[in-house]
Formats: structure tokens, C-alpha cells, sequence
């Protein structure tokens, strides 16, 4: 096996692109942000000191550990939550509280499921004033985006976990965001479904002038999908690096195995499930060591299976 | 279904199946009532004298133990007098099905008796409207503020300890208040419907609000609803089939508060008809009269679950319940 | 005569406490204008009333009454919060009624048990006297305790030779098959059922040894008693009618027709519960309705009951009786 490249190795192509991104005005910028919760523990701190920002038409992905923080640093740029201290700037201006310019995609079916698909996606528009007539036009409009006009009619639960999703990207997406906030939005779905929605959403990006900030458990996902991958540490949630994903663009399923990706996906590995650290157990890797040293056997000796 | 259904008629749909079922869930109980009722070996434990012969306190139509009137004839036999004659019968308060129908079916056709009487039939529409002003009014106030408890913690928490201490207080021990406050006719039969349904009606609804998913209302908030029209357009709508579940379940609650409310102020009304009754110890009727409620009950109780399962064409748990 | 059945401690504790303020608050001047409003229950001296009713006599005697259907206790309920003018009752419920505040002025008497209220004692006791040291199951505090009392006195017993036993009357032919209870005290229909729940078992003492024990009366509001005297004394004359239809044997069998109709039975069971009562005329009543100290005066059994009553703890304070007896509308001419 060949030794494989620094992931730091960005080929011309690459590097001429990152170069154009940097020259787009910033959409999103997060400066200094801290959050911190009273828990029965006492004080506990999710997120600190997060500073990063996202360029118009650009594709981060969120990844780290499970209890680093992403979902609620996601919460705090929709407006969900509240933060500690710092700042979050969408266009030079803070956000205070939900608001359409920030369009959200949750991991469950958040679809209301007493509305038609139709009226699902006409539900921002009509309750921003727009008329019956011309929420609708629109929502024919992003229906058709994501491929869903023949269901225009059909209540949620009777689509495929899929094509909820994509009737949930067409909702956000009608309100014509500045930033499509993404939270784990594939992670319920079988594997197969997965892959599609994942060229499905990059095609979309491709034909739209939309930002995504994505988060993600999975790597592949991460470095499939992303320009940027915003790497979270755990307890508290920290920055750990940023990775420019140097696998070039149009991605395709078969770059997978691309030696950019392997490099990629190797040092995402390396900083996400580190190897084991004298003492500093992790709750994650205890919970791993406990499961693989013991274990009871409770079949015969001689009925081996392996 | 965790086990399915039995060789016999696993082979029809399943609809036919529950339906089948639903049929047999009442004629079982019908059945083992006329095999007892019918069958002079099972139970019977009096006897009904026909013949008293020469037992002095025996009268034609009383009901006798086994015992004791095996007792006396024995006593008759060794008297030398005439012997007492009876019948194998059930107790009083255990009329045979066909004396429940017959009882059915002149309770409505038997004309009221005086002036001032009035048809079974009119008895119940009364006993119904009570029944519909007390739900209606406490609908009117225990909905939105079960909703407002659910939506608001602060509201909720405000409100809740006090209606859970209330809800602990029986609602016929407000019948003499109601009437010193409300008069003797319709309106403390209906207060002590509110009373009953009221309190619960605030906290099922509640807690129902409460587990709307909350996705749905980030959902809405990041599409950019706010304020008043969260409840209108997202909590309302979320909750309405569970809503409309509960209040289903309330409204059997109101009619079991029915007999104690009626008993308040005036006669009137079916529970007039049963207490009356069974003053008498004609049981037949009140079996009767007991078995109308449970018809109209259960009967509206289907009604409005057909019509739920038309109202929420969305919402899947209407239509296996 | 607690002539229906349940009467909750809770309720009654509630009635006491929260009644005379209701009542005090409703006004008689207001409702001058309106018919006089009576509460009436299932017994069969009340129950009579109906055939005025149905007759139309109210209206062609000139007075303008409603009479309102209740349960017993629900008719004093009403009475007490002051939604009508007056109430039938007995006398001792009468006292037990204004001692929650509800004062009132019985008008007239409408009968008196005769028969209906007994002592029911299992196969082979034959006297009150052969109860001692036996167990009698009863409510205690109603009619039935003092019928036993009153009895037991004549047989030269005390209350403590017996050993009694608290159901509800409703409950009591159940209880009389139980093997370690020799009598129960119960009302007709109530006591019929205790006799056909235990063959052979007799009454031994009824309320037709005791003439007068109780009495059953037309109770009224005083302040509607002060306001419109005049027409309670029309009322009154109607129930002369009564007495005479209902006793004359030509039209007795339409007047039992009526009081069966309205009770919901036929006619035929609802006999034996007429022949248990006896009805007053007017005239009976004014013999009544004179001082004296015996069960022959209202006033001796209403003062009979007073006592009673304080000694049952049914109220603490002795009434004040002759508040509540005021024979002049039976008297008026």
C-alpha cells in the first residue's frame, strides 16, 4: 500500500478554489462563544471559545465526539438556545432568536404532520404574509427542487423517511435563508438512502446560492459533503482544528477510496477517537473498554463460532 | 394483536376478524347471563313459592332460600298439612334477560303517569342535555387553559398544584352549595358535570399539550412564527387529534358524574327513573334504564371516533384504538 | 322519617356550614309575586298532594303553587339554600333542618306512620323484650333508633340492654341475614324487603304501637309563612280535599292510581304503602295540634324528638320547639 499524502496536501485545482472562497463576503461569523448551563453537577461547560466563519456558497461540516457540543452550538446559531457570552454574526449583524434568514433541518421528522406536503412547505411563506396564491407558486417551486411534485398532496406519513427529509429541505429552503443550518439531518436513514440524499444535497447546493453549516457524526458524510470540517473536541466543546477537505470537487461516490480522502478521513480518525491517553479515559473509550473486556460467554466452549 | 387469532377464523381479513370479536365481546357476557338466568340447574339459589300450602308466612311470588324452604316442607310433611310448591329461581336483583327487554321495550312505550310525567324518552333527553351543557361549559375554560398549562411553564406551574388539590375533592359534596347558589332545576346538575370534568379536563389536556413534540415547534420558529400563532398554527393543530382523543375520554367521565348530579335539586332525568326503580326493587328496569346509558354512551363513543378518524386523516393512532 | 335513604355525613356537614349564608341571601320580599314553591318526596302522605295537582284544585281554590319533585334529603337541601317556600318533612327533620340555620313553621300535618316504620326481628323473637342483650342493626340518629327507644322503654328496657349496630337503612335486610344480628329497623318499602330477605322473620314493634311517634308535616320558610298567610291557608283547604278523596272508597282507587303514577308502580304494590299511613284531615290535625306531652300532640313528639336528637348528637343545642309549631293556619277558619 502506498504511503498515503498529508491531508494538508491540496492539489492546484484545490488550492485555487479555497483561494476563491476566501474572497466571498462572510455569511456567518461566530466570534468568542462560550455556553455554559447550571446541571445538578453545578456548572457545566457545553462550548468555549469558538470562533469560525462560514463564506457565502460554502459547505462546513460540523464533526466531533458524541457530548462535544455541535448540536447545541447549531441550537445557538438558529436561535434556539441561548449562549454565554460571544457573538453570532449572520451579514455583520447579531442574532437574537429564531428568524428566516437562518433556515433549520432537524435529524427527526419535524414535518407537521396534520399538513399535506404541500402545505408544509407553504407554511413559511404564508406566515410571512405571502398570499395563498403565491406561497403556493412557491411551494410547487422547491417541491419540484427536490423532486417531490408528484407528492405535493400526501400527508407526511406516508413518505419514505427520505423524501421527508427532502420535503424538510424544501421548507427551509422556501424562505430563501441566508444559511442552511443542518442537524444531523441524514442520520435516521438507512445506509443506501443516506448515499442518495447526500448527492441529492450537494446537487442542490451546486444549483443554489446557499450556505451550509452541517453536523455530522459520520466522517465520511463530513469530508463527502464538505469544503470545511469544523472538528469539535469534547468536554467542553472546543475547536480542535479546521480541515480544508482537500478531495476536489464535483465529488463523486468513488472518490471514497481516493488517496485525499483516506489522508482526510485518516486525521479526522486521528483527532476523533484519539488512541489512548495514559489515565485520561474518556466516558466514550471507557465505555468501549468495558464492553470488549468483559464479556461473558455464555455458549459452550466447543460451540465456537469463529 | 401480539398473538393473532385463533384457526377458527384466522383465514378472514382482519377486519372481519375484529368485528367478529367486537360481536362476540358482547354476546359472551349475554350468553353466560342466560345460562344462568335460563338454566334451573346453574346457581338459582331462592325458590318462589307457588303454592304457599301450609306455611303461614309464605306468600305466592316470595323468594325463599333452598334451605328453609326445604325446611318447611319437611314441617309440612311431618304436620300432616298441605306441602308448599316452588319453582328454582335467582335473587331479585338478577332479572332474566327476557324480563330486561320486555322492561326495555315498555319503559318507552309505557305513556306517562299524570299529568306532570313524562316519557322515558323525554327523561333521557334531559339527562343528555345536562350531560352536553356541563361538558360544553367545561370545554369552554378547561381546553384553553390546559393548552395555555401545556404551551407555558410558568401558567402551568401556576395553576396546576391549586387544580390538582381540587380535582381530589369529590364533586357530589358540592350538590347542596350548587343548589343554594344555582336553584333547584337544571343549573347544579350541570355545575356539578363542570366540577367533575373540569379539573381533570385542565390537567389531561395539559399534559397532552406538553407531549406535542417540541421539534415541531423549533421547526416553526425557525420558519419564522412567533407569539400567539405557535398555539394557533403549530400547538393546536399538533395536539388536536390527542385533543379530541381526551376529550372523548372526559366526556364518558361527565356521564358517570350524571347519576350523582341528578340526585341534586328536582328528580328528573334517567337517575329519577333508576333511583325510583330500584326504590321498588324493579330491578328489570333499572337493568334497563342502566343498559340505555351505556347504549347512548358507547353509541356516541363510536360516532365520534368514526368522525375523528375523518377529521385527521393524518394521524394514524385514530385508527386502531 | 328519613324516607329516602342516604344522607352523607360530608353533605350534611357542608349543608350546615354552607346553607344559612346562601339562604340569607336570598330575599322572600323578591319573590312575592311568584307561586308558592313546595318540595315534595316519595312518601305516600306527600305523594297525595298529587292528586290536587292533577285535580287542578290549587287554581280553584285561587292560589298559585308549584310543587317541585325531589328526593327527600335533596327537598330539605333546597329548602335550606331558600330556593323554595316550603318543604313536606317530619317533624324531627324539621328541627334537624333549622338547626343548620333553615328555621321553619309547620303549617299543618299531613299523616303519620302507622305501620310503616318497624322493628323487624328474626324467626322466633317475639317481643322488644327478648332482645336484650341481642345485637340490632339500624341508622342511628333516624326515626327507627327512636322507634326502638320509645319501644324499649315501654318493655322496661334501656337503650344499653340492647347492643346496636350502625348500617344504612337501605342495607339493612342484607344485614338481617347475618347470623349474629337478631333485628334491624327499617321503612316500608325497605322493611318489607328485610322480611322477605329473612323468611319468617316478623315485625315486632311498627309505628302503629306509637300512634304520633313521628309526624309528617308541611314546613314553611317564617318569613313566607308572615307574608302570605293567606295563601298558605288556601293551600290548606285543598288538602281536606285530599284526605277526603283519597279515604272515600268510591274514589280511592283513582286517587291510588294517581300517587302509584307518580311513585312508578302499579297501583296494586303501591296499596299496601297508603294503608301504612295515616292521613290527617284537618280536622284530625286541630286534635293534634294542641299542647300536651304525649305522642298524641305534635308538640309532645316534636319535644320527644328535640330530646332525642341532642342525645343522638344529631345537633348539640336543644331547639328552641315552639318556634316551629304555630297552629293557626290548621286552626283558620
Amino acid at each position: 500500500m502506498d504511503a498515503l499524502p498529508s491531508y494538508l496536501d491540496q492539489s492546484e485545482a484545490v488550492r485555487a478554489r479555497f483561494a476563491r472562497i476566501r474572497q466571498r463576503e462572510v455569511i456567518l461569523e461566530v466570534r468568542g462563544l462560550h455556553k455554559r448551563y447550571q446541571s445538578a453537577q453545578g456548572e457545566t461547560e457545553a462550548l468555549r471559545d469558538i470562533n469560525f466563519k462560514v463564506r457565502r456558497r460554502e459547505f462546513v461540516c460540523v464533526i466531533g465526539p458524541s457530548g462535544c457540543g455541535k448540536s447545541t452550538l447549531i441550537r445557538i446559531l438558529a436561535g434556539l438556545e441561548s449562549h454565554s457570552a460571544g457573538d453570532v454574526l449572520l451579514d455583520d449583524k447579531p442574532v437574537s432568536g429564531p428568524g428566516r434568514d437562518r433556515g433549520m433541518v432537524f435529524q427527526g421528522y419535524s414535518l407537521f404532520p396534520w399538513l399535506t406536503v404541500k402545505k408544509n412547505v407553504m407554511f413559511g411563506p404564508e406566515i410571512s404574509g405571502f398570499s395563498h396564491d403565491s406561497a403556493e407558486r412557491e411551494a410547487r417551486l422547491w417541491l419540484d427542487v427536490v423532486g417531490l411534485s408528484k407528492f405535493a398532496d400526501a400527508y407526511p406519513h406516508e413518505l419514505s423517511g427520505g423524501m421527508r427529509q427532502r420535503v424538510a429541505i424544501a421548507r427551509a429552503l422556501v424562505n430563501q435563508p441566508r444559511i442552511l443550518l443542518m442537524d444531523e439531518p441524514f442520520g435516521a436513514l438507512d445506509a443506501q438512502t443516506r448515499a442518495k440524499m447526500q448527492t441529492h444535497l450537494l446537487e442542490i447546493w451546486r444549483n443554489l446560492d446557499i450556505t451550509i453549516l452541517f453536523i455530522t457524526h459520520d466522517l465520511d458524510e463530513a469530508i463527502y459533503l464538505a469544503d470545511r470540517v469544523l472538528v469539535l473536541k469534547a468536554h467542553p466543546g472546543e475547536v480542535q482544528e479546521v480541515i480544508e477537505v482537500p478531495v476536489p470537487r464535483p465529488r463523486l461516490p468513488g472518490q471514497f477510496s481516493s488517496p485525499e480522502f483516506r489522508a482526510t478521513k485518516d486525521r479526522l480518525e486521528a483527532l476523533i477517537h484519539p488512541a489512548e491517553e495514559d489515565g485520561d479515559l474518556s466516558p466514550a473509550l471507557a465505555e468501549d473498554s468495558a464492553l470488549q473486556q468483559h464479556m461473558i460467554r455464555f455458549t459452550d466452549v466447543a460451540d465456537n463460532v469463529e | 394483536m401480539s398473538l393473532g387469532f385463533p384457526a377458527a377464523i384466522a383465514h378472514l381479513p382482519e377486519s372481519r376478524q375484529r368485528a367478529l370479536l367486537a360481536v362476540g365481546s358482547f354476546l359472551l357476557p349475554i350468553l353466560v347471563w342466560c345460562m344462568i338466568s335460563y338454566l334451573p340447574f346453574l346457581w338459582h339459589p331462592k325458590v318462589m313459592v307457588e303454592e304457599p300450602g301450609g306455611v303461614g308466612y309464605f306468600q305466592a311470588g316470595m323468594l325463599i332460600d333452598h334451605a328453609d324452604f326445604a325446611e318447611q316442607a319437611r314441617q309440612m310433611r311431618e304436620q300432616g298439612l298441605a306441602l308448599p310448591s316452588g319453582i328454582p329461581a335467582n335473587p331479585i336483583y338478577l332479572p332474566a334477560p327476557h324480563l330486561v327487554a320486555k322492561a326495555f321495550y315498555t319503559g318507552f312505550t309505557t305513556p306517562p303517569q299524570g299529568r306532570d310525567g313524562v316519557w322515558l324518552h323525554e327523561s333521557l333527553w334531559h339527562s343528555i342535555q345536562i350531560i352536553f351543557w356541563g361538558f360544553v361549559i367545561s370545554s369552554l375554560f378547561g381546553v384553553p387553559l390546559g393548552i395555555l398549562g401545556g404551551t407555558y411553564t410558568v401558567l402551568g406551574r401556576l395553576q396546576e398544584p391549586f387544580i390538582e388539590f381540587f380535582r381530589y375533592l369529590p364533586a357530589p359534596a358540592f350538590g347542596a352549595l350548587a343548589v343554594a347558589v344555582l336553584g333547584i332545576y337544571d343549573g347544579p346538575k350541570i355545575a356539578i358535570i363542570v366540577i367533575g370534568t373540569f379539573f381533570q379536563q385542565v390537567l389531561v389536556i395539559a399534559n397532552t399539550t406538553r407531549k406535542l413534540e417540541i421539534t415541531l415547534i423549533e421547526a416553526a420558529r425557525t420558519l419564522g412564527t412567533r407569539g400567539a400563532r405557535l398555539i394557533t398554527k403549530v400547538v393546536l393543530p399538533g395536539i388536536l387529534p390527542d385533543l379530541y382523543r381526551d376529550q372523548r375520554i372526559l366526556l364518558g367521565w361527565a356521564w358517570t358524574y350524571l347519576i350523582v348530579a341528578e340526585l341534586i335539586g328536582t328528580s328528573s332525568g334517567i337517575t329519577w327513573y333508576i333511583t325510583q326503580q330500584a326504590r321498588y326493587q324493579h330491578f328489570e328496569n333499572v337493568y334497563a334504564a342502566i343498559i340505555i346509558i351505556g347504549i347512548i354512551g358507547f353509541g356516541s363513543d363510536l360516532l365520534l371516533a368514526r368522525l375523528g378518524r375523518r377529521l385527521f386523516p393524518w394521524d394514524r393512532t385514530q385508527e386502531r384504538k | 322519617m328519613t324516607k329516602s335513604k342516604t344522607s352523607s355525613a360530608m353533605k350534611r356537614w357542608l349543608a350546615r356550614a354552607l346553607l344559612p349564608i346562601a339562604a340569607a341571601a336570598c330575599s322572600f320580599a323578591a319573590q312575592a309575586a311568584q307561586p308558592l314553591k313546595i318540595g315534595y318526596s316519595d312518601w305516600p302522605g306527600w305523594v297525595a298532594w298529587q292528586v290536587a295537582i292533577e285535580k287542578d284544585w290549587f287554581k280553584a281554590a285561587g292560589v298559585d303553587v308549584k310543587f317541585e319533585w325531589f328526593d327527600y334529603s335533596a327537598s330539605m337541601d333546597a329548602f335550606a339554600a331558600g330556593k323554595i317556600d316550603a318543604v313536606t318533612m317530619t317533624n324531627g327533620d324539621a328541627l334537624v333542618t333549622g338547626s343548620g340555620g333553615a328555621k321553619s313553621v309547620m303549617l299543618m300535618l299531613t299523616d303519620y306512620s302507622n305501620g310503616n316504620d318497624m322493628i323487624v326481628a328474626k324467626p322466633g323473637i317475639k317481643s322488644l323484650a327478648e332482645l336484650k342483650g341481642k345485637k340490632v342493626a339500624l341508622e342511628q340518629g333516624l326515626v327507627e333508633h327512636l322507634l326502638l327507644l320509645n319501644g324499649l322503654k315501654k318493655a322496661g328496657l334501656k337503650e344499653s340492654d340492647v347492643k346496636l349496630v350502625n348500617v344504612k337503612t337501605n342495607e339493612t335486610p342484607q344485614t338481617l341475614t347475618a347470623a349474629d344480628i337478631s333485628a334491624i329497623g327499617a321503612w316500608q318499602p325497605v322493611s318489607g324487603e328485610a322480611m322477605k330477605a329473612v323468611p319468617g322473620s316478623k315485625p315486632i314493634y311498627t309505628s302503629a304501637d306509637e300512634p304520633g311517634l313521628i309526624y309528617d308535616v308541611l314546613a314553611a320558610n317564617p318569613a313566607s309563612v308572615k307574608a302570605r298567610r293567606d295563601e298558605w291557608i288556601k293551600v290548606l283547604k285543598v288538602w281536606d280535599k285530599v284526605v277526603a278523596y283519597i279515604n272515600d272508597p268510591k274514589t280511592q282507587p283513582d286517587a291510588v292510581k294517581i300517587m302509584a303514577g307518580k311513585s312508578g308502580v302499579s297501583p296494586a304494590e303501591y296499596l299496601p304503602l297508603l294503608k301504612g299511613t295515616k292521613l290527617l284531615s284537618l280536622e284530625e290535625g286541630k286534635k293534634v295540634y294542641v299542647k300536651g306531652s304525649g305522642f298524641d300532640s305534635l308538640y309532645g313528639s316534636t319535644k320527644t324528638v328535640n330530646e332525642f336528637n341532642v342525645a343522638a348528637g344529631v345537633y348539640k343545642k336543644a331547639e328552641n320547639v315552639d318556634a316551629y309549631l304555630d297552629p293557626s293556619f290548621t286552626n283558620a277558619k
